[in-house]
Parts: C-alpha cells; structure tokens; sequence
C-alpha cells in the first residue's frame, strides 16, 4: 500500500513539475528582465527539485518549494556574481523606442519597467502575490521571511508602483504631444 | 480624521488580495460605499495587480527559437536516420509476423513496440568528472545488457554543462563505450545551450556521431517525464 502510495505522489510530483516550466520561468523572467538567465534559473530549479524530491514532504505544498527553490537559484545566482540585491542598480536597456511600440506594448513595457525598478525583495513579493496568486502565508515559506515581513514589502512595492503607472495615462496623453525638455 | 484613513495599505493590498476574512471584508465594503475616496483606493489596487499580470502575459521566450533551428539541422540526419530505421523494422516486423503466423497484420510496428515497452529511463550526467561520466555509461549497460533487461526498455543519456565533455568528440575519454551503447539502441544527447556557451567562450565544439542535440537539458527532461520515464541525475 505504502509503495502505491509512493509511486502514486512520485507520478504526481512529476506532472506537477512537467507542467510548472512555464510559470516559473515566467516569475524568473520577472525577477530577472533576462530571458537566458531566465531559462537557466528554470533549469537549475527543475533539477534540484528532481534531485531533492524526497524532501518534500506534502505534495500539495510542491507549487510553493518550487518556487522557493527558484527563489534560492536567484540567490545563489547573486551571490555568485556578487551582484548587489537591489534592483535599483539594475540597468534598463530597451532595443526599440516607445515610437515603434504600440499602444499595448508601451504599457507592458512600462510596467515591466516600473517592476524592474523595484527592490529584488520588493518585486519578488509582488509577482508571486500577482502573477501566481500565492496567499501570503505561502510568499513567507517561498522567500522564508515572516508574514509582516511580506505584507510591509508589498505595501511599499505596490506605493512604489501605483506612483510610477497610475497616472500612465497622463503620461501617455504628455508624451504623445510634443514637449519642450530642459537640457542640462 | 476621514473614515478610510483608517484603512491602512496593508490592510488594502490584503483585501485586493483575498486575504481578509469575510467580516473584515465586510467591514470594507461598508466603508467604502460611503466614501469615494476609499473606492478610489480599492479600485487603484485592483488595476495595479491587474497591470502587472498584463505586463507579464506574453513573455520573452529566451533565445530558443535559434537555437532550436540549429538543433533541428543537427537533428536531420538523425531523423532521416531513424525513418529508415522504423521504415525497416515495420517491414521486416510485418514478414517476421506473416512467417510466424502470430502476428497482428495491419498493427504498425512502433505501436506495437509500444505496447510492449515496460520501462524507459532516462539518465542524466552534468558533471565533467570522468568517474561520473563512466558510472553513467556502466548504469547505461546495465539497463540494456544486464539481468532483467529487454528489447523494449529504452535508455538515454542526456549530458549538458561539464557533462557535455562525455559527447565531445575532443575531451570524451569513453568514444568505444558510448559507441557500443549507441549499437545497443541507447540514444544520447547533448545540450544546445551548453554547447552555445561554450563556442561564445571561443570552443570549437565537435560532438561524437552518435550524439544528438536538444534545446536544453531540461527539455528533454520534461518531455520525458512527462511521458512517465524514470529520471537518474547521475
């Protein structure tokens, strides 16, 4: 009975693994604005995940170790190139001007943008509460920081936001007209 | 002092999110029936979440579709390779089966195969440790060769980081091995993206004959697991 149940969660383990590619890979591509390093994140985490397997021990909480091990790969991955934490210091570098976006595309990127601009701690709160809906409980376990911890980091990332997107379509309406601009 | 001040913003990202209980929540609503300025507040929460799953709906995708070309013409040979073989195997299946009279006419031969296949494993080397790459190759053998073995099982090795060395034709230490194993039906393949990083540091990669290339490691990985093969990280 014992063994059935075992191969039953490894089969169920898999599936959920099989099927998580695209999700994490879309939180790492948000943590990171870099598709390859994005895709490499993914890699690393499918692999300790399989390798590490039998640590976890409920397989209703694998959506959640997954990503906690994507958000070590991160870590690491900064550790590593002793990169500072703060996305502050990250550098923006846009291929194709606003003119030859369209309407849509100027919003994604400037959301991308204004999320990018965050603190690492600050966006990683925020896209697992958006984009994969965890409940704040499950950001703790994932990032392993306490509750207030998450919620203080979501109000000041989300202050941080409203303030850069939440007149976008004031913006848009400025830009669109032509502006005389200071030169220093 | 107005009403939704007292509101504080966790307790509004709280409520955007789901995370209060259903008398806070309650509680909420009321006061925001009555003042607009906390509507507003509630409303400016929403679109912002709403907002950042737009921006991240339609992701880039890596530089897969490049690297998937190059694989693709890797791959051609392989696949004109392995028709040939299926086209083969079909009819000598189907004659073997019209002789023995035990056959099942008009059963393809790779469905049949299929049918047959009890266990495919997929072995897994990202280690450059030659030691590692031969445990790899004996657990290959073992699969094909030794006790329990049959011609249905299916066995690949799959090799990406310092593993790749195990299919370049310039470092592997194990071509007559990897050779054998290729005659007995185990496949290989090796890492596009490991490959791509090593010839952006300059590498002039060649690999061995008998190894095939995949996007990535991972692909393979997925794609095998998904259809229920075992996985060993060697």
């Amino acid at each position: 009975m014992g063994i059935l149940r075992g191969i039953n969660q490894k089969r169920i383990f898999r599936n959920i693994l099989s099927n998580s590619r695209d999700r994490l890979y879309r939180m790492a591509y948000a943590w990171t604005h870099d598709p390859a390093l994005a895709d490499d994140l993914v890699q690393q985490t499918y692999f300790k995940a399989l390798r590490n397997q039998r640590q976890l021990r409920e397989i209703e909480a694998a959506d959640a170790w997954l990503f906690r091990i994507l958000a070590n790969c991160l870590a690491d991955h900064h550790r590593t190139r002793r990169e500072l934490l703060s996305g502050d210091e990250i550098i923006c570098i846009e291929n194709r001007t606003p003119e030859h976006e369209t309407r849509d595309e100027q919003i994604v990127q400037r959301v991308r943008h204004a999320v990018r601009s965050l603190p690492l701690a600050q966006c990683q709160v925020i896209t697992l509460v958006d984009l994969e809906g965890f409940a704040y409980a499950a950001v703790s376990q994932i990032l392993d920081i306490p509750v207030g911890t998450v919620m203080s980091r979501l109000s000041r990332g989300r202050l941080a936001l409203r303030e850069r997107l939440l007149d976008l379509r004031t913006q848009e309406v400025a830009e669109s007209s032509p502006v005389m601009r200071r030169v220093k | 002092m107005k009403k939704d001040d007292l509101i504080s913003e966790e307790q509004l990202n709280a409520f955007a999110d789901g995370e209060l209980d259903t008398e806070e929540e309650s509680r909420i609503f009321e006061l925001a029936e009555n003042s607009p300025e906390l509507d507003a507040r509630l409303c400016q929460q929403r679109k912002l979440k709403e907002m950042v799953q737009h921006a991240f709906r339609n992701i880039p995708q890596g530089n897969k579709r490049s690297l998937q070309r190059r694989s693709n013409k890797r791959r051609l040979g392989f696949t004109i390779a392995a028709m040939l073989l299926l086209a083969t195997g079909a009819t000598v299946g189907w004659l073997t089966a019209q002789t023995m009279g035990t056959g099942q006419p008009g059963m393809p031969f790779a469905v049949a195969a299929q049918q047959e296949q009890s266990e495919a494993w997929l072995l897994h080397v990202s280690s450059s440790d030659p030691e590692r790459m031969k445990l790899a190759l004996r657990r290959a053998d073992e699969l094909v060769n030794g006790p329990g073995a049959t011609e249905a099982r299916r066995v690949e090795i799959v090799a990406n980081e310092g593993g790749l060395d195990l299919l370049r034709s310039d470092t592997t230490p194990f071509s007559q091995e990897i050779r054998e194993l290729a005659r007995n039906d185990v496949l290989f393949f090796a890492c596009s993206r490991a490959i791509e990083r090593l010839e952006r540091e300059g590498v002039d990669v060649q690999l061995l004959p008998e190894a095939n290339t995949e996007y990535s490691a991972l692909d393979r990985v997925v794609l095998r697991l998904q259809q229920g093969w075992e996985y060993v990280k060697i």
